[in-house]
């Protein structure tokens, strides 16, 4: 049998190692995998189903994730999440849900290749993101695990505040957005543009 | 831009973080008796909307958020909205009986199980 | 023009602004010239001896800098070289920089001496409404001569041709408090609200902070005005929660206090652009509450050529001298209608200016600050006006002021007296800044007191203090700022806001301002005397008497005849005042005259910095499917197709795309294509109600599609019309995978997610788009079959084993796929999904198999015109949301037996059940080589001209190299019944004929799709 070929969504951009001059540092997390999860909580067996395959409760406050080890949920609805993980064993999770929730009303879908992660880090990650959206990111209320759906440089996306100290976010947009949404982030991320706002002023 | 707040998830932004669905609590005749439409029962259904100054009711989706739709009452005048509520609820109560014309008899109606 | 030391010497003026140890240079039209950092370009050219700064709008007269700030009108120039030349800006805001370079605007062959001067000589010609009584007829002559005529002789200054260098970015920011204005009832408000804990953003328009309170000879709190603002400044920055900026001008206030700011990031230091800094950012707030302490704007009087240069505000007078130490001339008279305009006469006079008498329009007034001025030795004339001015050198350089006794309501001056000067400091009161609070709908009310409009009501969270809430006096000020911060706290948690001392009494009682519109001057209005309102739109009093004479009732219609205060400084100096010379020309108040609106940005933004990033490549979205690259490094020919760009066609060597395209469709008829599909819309639908779902949002029945097999369904909205269309297949009991139009996708989702969450609540649903997950390819023509064979995989292509309308899943070249054997072109088609970052790997590999079969790539347009010889719709092209299944000959997929689908029971409506509706017909025309465009219309009956009565219109046409001649669909009035008819089309260049017929031109039994 031959071999696959796997192409991620930056794979093609010369700089997606990493551009210089910026504020704060980008990357393409090209290795996790993403299971798309519908069900009604209401419905008794759900929650118990997705637990017994993901070995935690999954979040139930709007715009929250929870995490343990190398896998995240994350809230998006009140009757979906999604499941972050090594995407290597995405397929086999996915099976074992779909498994667990035989007779359950619910939906899983592996789309794992269906957006592109970028991480954020550094001192103006959040002041960067609010560049390209209303959403306020230097707000108190946007801790650690916080998920935020948006309109990102135009496009819808999602960011997962991962940590606040330092200040790291995942920024999901649907792949074929991938290419204009890195360009967005070179043009506005540029060191000679940093804005720091609020906070101690020279 | 309107700066509006999802009654589902939480979350406030700005209007285009959310989608237009224009006005609220339009019963849809098919659904219940779709044998016994009368063309002009249909017709108000598709064509007939209140266009109120003042207090309104509409449908808006949280379409960057959770993706859930719900109602809000907005007036018209001053930008203010008064309440947000889920689709399936009617209007709370302070707000149904600020309502005016087309509105209150919309109201009124629902009172005696008619819309909703 | 000779220039004079205007610079005052050293230590007679406070020169606050300017460090005179950082000397630098400059150049206004080619001429280079020194200023001193902290410089405007105003102060700098005054410094210079340059008063003459620019030429009028419309009758190119002479102008200088009137004001000192964002009021200005006249003194508009243009800055930068090349592509970073911004032109219109007002002199009075641009800081100087070392090598800086400006011009004047509207002038030929140059400022000194202007041609379109002449314009002046004529203005007896050009009264208000001039362009449209004249120029309304011939109506032929206005493209070619009137209106370049006038464009080139009324004008601003030049875009930049080139693109510019610079960047421009957005940036939201949401906040408890912002305060608009940093003067002191702006800084007091901040200073108050930040101690609170509140999120306070400040923004000044300025470099730095202070408004006019250093022009004010008043204590804050017992200190020096500026040192009370340095403290303030320094406390604000130190502040966690508070984010200060300077050159930020507050443009708009919006729905929900949305605020627009524009920051002015790098205009003043070439440095900071090199090293990549923005030039201008876009502020995009949502504040709590806004405070608006924006000051108030000086007004000027009219009178005789009030325009001359030399003529300024007094408080930008004082401003120029205290500031920069720079005054505009040696000998000043000061014409005024209130008290403030003394401590410019005193601030001249302790400068070394001759202040020759102060013309104080009142008849008596009394107060500290004018025994000041008498105790100074200043001349006070009272109860007179200055009529008018005597110039020499074109109007540039004034020589004199007429001085005349003045009675309000008395009538025309009669007498006057001579007195020798060479500039003029002018206050007609204070028009408080209210134009933040008018954009979103406050409402002004008209104040007695400084005759002027103060805010009043207002639905938003916005408050006004200081001038710009018509409080005129350091200590109000200073007091209604803290009073609006703290009330911004009330509802906060964090400690109390620290309790500030009252403010200090440093308050001087003012005499009574007394209002003066208009001079009258000796002589009529047109002999040589012109008695300016609008400065910038030369608007004169005389044009707006000539409104009312001429009807013109409304001030809203006044103001556009007039163009009253439409200018680039949106009336900030001449509203008012034309207010006030319409109410007298009426005999109406000023309220009654009513106020016409203030329109945000407050003051001009550039196009950058409306852009901000989204220029360029950035300028919209583009999505690129998992083969993008591939297409790019191929040759592909693209064409955006909503946000996608997908190749219309992949021309080789030296072909053109008619040839490409016409090769590309006979390998798929002949041999085999391959189709990069991946934006077609993909829906996972799943739950125990998802087939009733279907059947409910199809017109056609899904209940009943068997699992692995797929079925075309047509959607309709609620008034009957075709909205999408595609194939759903069945992957289980309660799960369906549907496939929409490629511009449907996300529209179609949330048409989905819309019914079941608002409309059918009990339906157990559940609604995913996978779109963006799979790559998607077609495989399609004779030998499609032998190449899904060729390719290593687990699954049995065979007729038998795989259908036409069946699917399957499996593995393919060791890629995981779904298969799926449905045909858009009318051949033998496999449609290949995998996973996105697999869709690379694949393609390649079916490129390799394909090869041996003469496989090649096909695009948009091949696939248009393959599936047209089919007959097939597309959503978009046939249908334009006004058409039914009906229309275009697909009632077989209109469900009989359902009682209700969307859109139903609209199709039963009489208008859509009619007789006579246009309906779907092929045509042939009479020459196969012609091809109809799209869009031509069929008319009834040809005539010799215009009008005919049109029978429909060709919805898609085009050359088909299958059959080879055109082909076309078009929707006609009754076409089912027209077959074999030939219509005609009047196009251009001539009658165009073809003949009805089915829209299915070829393989009308489905051999080649079902083999």
């Amino acid at each position: 049998m031959a071999e696959r070929r796997f192409h991620s969504a930056l794979q093609h951009r010369a700089d997606r190692a990493g551009a210089k001059g910026l504020s704060i540092a980008l990357k393409e997390m090209d290795d996790r995998g993403v299971i798309d999860v519908r069900g009604l909580p209401t419905d008794a067996g759900f929650l118990p189903a997705v637990k017994d395959v993901l070995g935690f409760d999954l979040p139930m406050d709007p715009r929250t994730s929870r995490s343990r080890g190398e896998i995240s949920a994350l809230w998006l609805s009140t009757d979906q999440w999604l499941i972050i993980l090594p995407r290597e064993t995405a397929p086999d999770f996915h099976a074992r849900l779909v498994k667990s929730l035989a007779g359950i009303h619910s939906l899983v879908v592996d789309v794992s290749d269906a957006r592109a992660i970028v991480r954020l880090e550094g001192d103006t990650v959040r002041e960067t993101m609010n560049k390209g959206t209303s959403a306020d990111f230097t707000d108190s209320g946007m801790k650690a695990g916080t998920v935020r759906r948006l309109l990102y440089a135009q496009v819808a996306a999602l960011a997962h505040v991962v940590s606040t100290d330092p200040d790291v976010i995942d920024l999901y947009v649907f792949r074929s957005y991938a290419d204009h949404a890195w360009s967005f982030l070179l043009a506005t991320a540029r060191e000679g543009a940093r804005v720091k706002l609020f906070g101690k002023q020279g | 831009m309107l700066s509006i707040k999802c009654p589902v998830c939480g979350v406030e932004g700005d209007e285009t973080d959310f989608h237009y669905g224009h006005q609220a609590h339009v019963a849809r005749p098919a659904t219940t008796d779709p044998d016994n439409i009368s063309d002009q029962h249909q017709g108000d259904y598709l064509f007939m909307r209140h266009n109120p100054k003042g207090l309104h009711f509409e449908r808006w989706r949280c379409d960057r958020g959770c993706g859930k739709w719900f109602h809000a009452a907005r007036d018209t005048m001053t930008m203010e909205f008064k309440a947000y509520y889920r689709i399936d609820e009617m209007p709370p109560d302070d707000v149904k009986k600020a309502a005016t014309g087309a509105w209150a008899q919309v109201f009124a109606r629902s009172q005696d199980g008619g819309d909703g | 023009m000779a220039g004079k030391p205007y610079r005052v010497p050293k230590g007679l003026a406070r020169e606050r602004l300017i460090d005179r140890l950082r000397p630098l240079r400059f150049s206004f039209d080619g001429k280079s010239m020194s200023g001193f950092h902290g410089d405007t370009l105003a102060s700098a050219l005054l410094a210079n001896g340059r008063r003459l700064m620019g030429r009028s709008f419309k009758y190119h007269r002479p102008r200088s800098a009137v004001g000192i700030g964002a009021e200005e009108m006249n003194a508009l120039v243009g800055v930068g070289d090349g592509a970073r030349h911004e032109p219109n800006l007002r002199a009075t805001q641009v800081e100087i920089y070392d090598g800086l370079t400006a011009v004047s605007q509207n002038r030929w062959p140059n400022l000194d001496f202007d041609l379109g001067g002449l314009s002046n000589e004529f203005s007896r010609l050009f009264p208000a409404g001039f362009y449209y009584k004249t120029f309304m007829w011939p109506q032929s002559l206005w493209k070619g001569l009137y209106e370049p005529l006038i464009r080139r002789a009324a004008g601003l200054g030049r875009a930049a041709r080139e693109r510019d260098p610079d960047t421009y970015e957005h940036i939201h920011v949401h906040c408890d408090v912002l305060v608009a204005g940093g003067g002191i009832a702006g800084l007091a408000a901040a200073n108050a609200a930040a101690a609170s804990g509140k999120r306070v953003i400040l923004a000044d328009e300025n470099a730095s902070f202070g408004g006019s309170c250093d022009l004010s000879g008043e204590t804050i709190e017992g200190l020096p005005p500026s040192d009370w603002v340095e403290e303030r400044v320094r406390a604000l920055k130190a502040a966690e929660n508070v984010h200060v900026l300077n050159r930020t001008t507050v443009a708009g206030h919006f729905h929900h206090n949305h605020v627009l700011m524009v920051e002015r990031v790098g205009d003043h230091d070439p440095g900071l652009l090199a090293k990549g800094a923005p030039r201008q950012r876009l502020w995009k707030v949502r504040a709590q509450t806004l405070i608006m302490a924006t000051g108030a704007i000086e007004r000027p009087i009219s009178f005789a050529n009030n325009d001359r240069p030399g003529i300024m505000l007094a408080t930008a007078v004082r401003g120029y001298i205290d500031r920069y130490g720079v005054a505009p001339g040696e000998e000043c008279v000061i014409f005024t209608n209130n008290d403030n305009a003394y401590l410019t006469a005193i601030a001249l006079k302790s400068s070394g200016v001759k202040v020759r008498p102060i013309v104080d329009v009142r008849a008596r007034a009394e107060s500290a600050i004018i025994d000041q001025a008498r105790g100074a030795g200043i001349e006070i004339v009272n109860g007179a006006v200055v009529s008018g001015v005597e110039t020499s050198r074109g109007g540039a350089s004034i020589d004199a002021v007429k001085i005349s006794p003045y009675r309000s309501g008395k009538g025309r001056i009669v007498s006057e007296t001579r007195v020798a000067c060479d500039f003029l400091a002018v206050s007609g009161g204070f028009n408080p800044a209210v134009h933040l609070w008018c954009h979103n709908g406050g409402k002004i009310r008209f104040d007695d007191r400084l005759y002027s409009f103060v805010p009043d009501r207002h639905d938003a969270a916005i408050r006004a203090v200081g001038a710009a809430n018509g409080k005129m006096d350091s200590a109000t000020c200073v007091e209604e700022g803290y009073a609006a911060g703290q009330a911004t706290a009330k509802a906060s948690k964090t400690k109390k806001s620290k309790v500030h001392g009252k403010a200090a009494a440093g308050q001087q009682s003012e005499a009574p301002l007394e209002p003066i519109w208009f001079v009258p001057a000796t002589g009529k209005y047109n002999e040589g005397n012109k008695h300016f309102v609008d400065f910038q739109n030369d608007v004169t009093a005389a044009d707006l008497e000539l409104a009312q004479r001429e009807g013109y009732e409304s001030v809203e219609l006044t103001k556009r005849y007039t163009t009253l205060g439409m200018a680039t400084d949106q009336g900030k100096t001449s509203n008012v005042n034309g207010l006030g010379i319409l109410a007298e020309a009426t005999g109406l108040s000023i309220p009654e005259i009513g106020y016409t609106t203030f329109r945000p940005p407050y003051t001009p933004i550039t196009f950058g910095t409306v852009a901000g990033p989204n220029r360029g490549p950035l300028f919209l979205p583009v999505r690129q499917t998992a083969i993008f690259d591939w297409h790019v490094e191929h040759g592909a020919d693209f064409e955006p197709v909503g946000l996608w760009r997908r190749p219309y066609c992949y021309p080789k060597g030296s072909e053109d795309r008619a040839s490409a395209v016409r090769r590309e469709i006979l390998t798929v008829r002949n041999r085999v294509g391959l189709l990069d599909a991946s934006t077609l819309g993909k829906i996972e639908i799943k739950g125990p109600d998802a087939g009733e779902f279907l059947d409910r949002i199809y017109t056609n029945m899904f209940s009943t599609l068997a699992i692995g097999r797929a079925r075309y369904g047509l959607m309709l909205n609620e008034l009957g019309f075709l909205i999408d269309d595609g194939v759903t297949v069945r992957l289980g009991e309660d799960h369906f995978l549907m496939h929409t139009t490629s511009g449907g996708a996300d529209r179609i989702a949330a048409w989905l997610e819309e019914w079941l969450q608002t409309e059918w609540m009990t339906l157990k649903v559940f609604v995913t788009p996978v779109t963006e997950q799979w790559a998607q390819f077609a495989v399609a023509g004779p030998d499609a079959r032998k190449v899904m064979q060729k390719l290593d995989g687990d699954m049995d292509f065979s007729a038998e084993a795989f259908p036409f309308m069946s699917m399957k899943q499996g593995t393919l070249a060791s890629y995981p796929v779904r298969v799926y054997r449905i045909s858009f072109s009318g051949e033998l088609s496999f449609e290949v999904a995998t996973p996105a970052n697999f869709g690379r790997g694949l393609w390649d590999a079916i490129i390799e198999a394909g090869r041996e079969f003469g496989l090649d790539v096909y695009g948009t347009e091949a696939l248009h015109i393959l599936r047209a010889e089919k007959g097939f719709i597309v959503i978009g092209d046939e249908t334009d949301g006004t058409v039914t299944p009906h229309d275009v000959g697909l009632s077989w997929a209109v469900s009989k037996k359902k009682r209700d689908f969307l859109g139903k029971r609209s199709l039963s409506q009489p208008y859509l059940a009619a007789h006579g509706r246009k309906q779907l017909v092929g045509l042939y025309t009479e020459d196969p080589q012609e091809v109809l465009p799209d869009g031509a219309h069929a008319v009834e009956r040809v005539e010799p001209k215009p009008p005919m009565r049109t029978i429909g219109h060709v919805t898609s046409s085009y050359f088909s190299p299958t059959l080879n001649r055109s082909i076309a669909m078009a929707l006609i009035d009754n076409g089912l019944k027209r077959m074999g008819e030939t219509l005609e089309f009047p196009l251009e260049k001539g009658i165009v004929k073809a003949k009805v017929v089915d829209p299915v031109f070829f393989d009308k039994e489905g051999a080649r799709q079902n083999g």
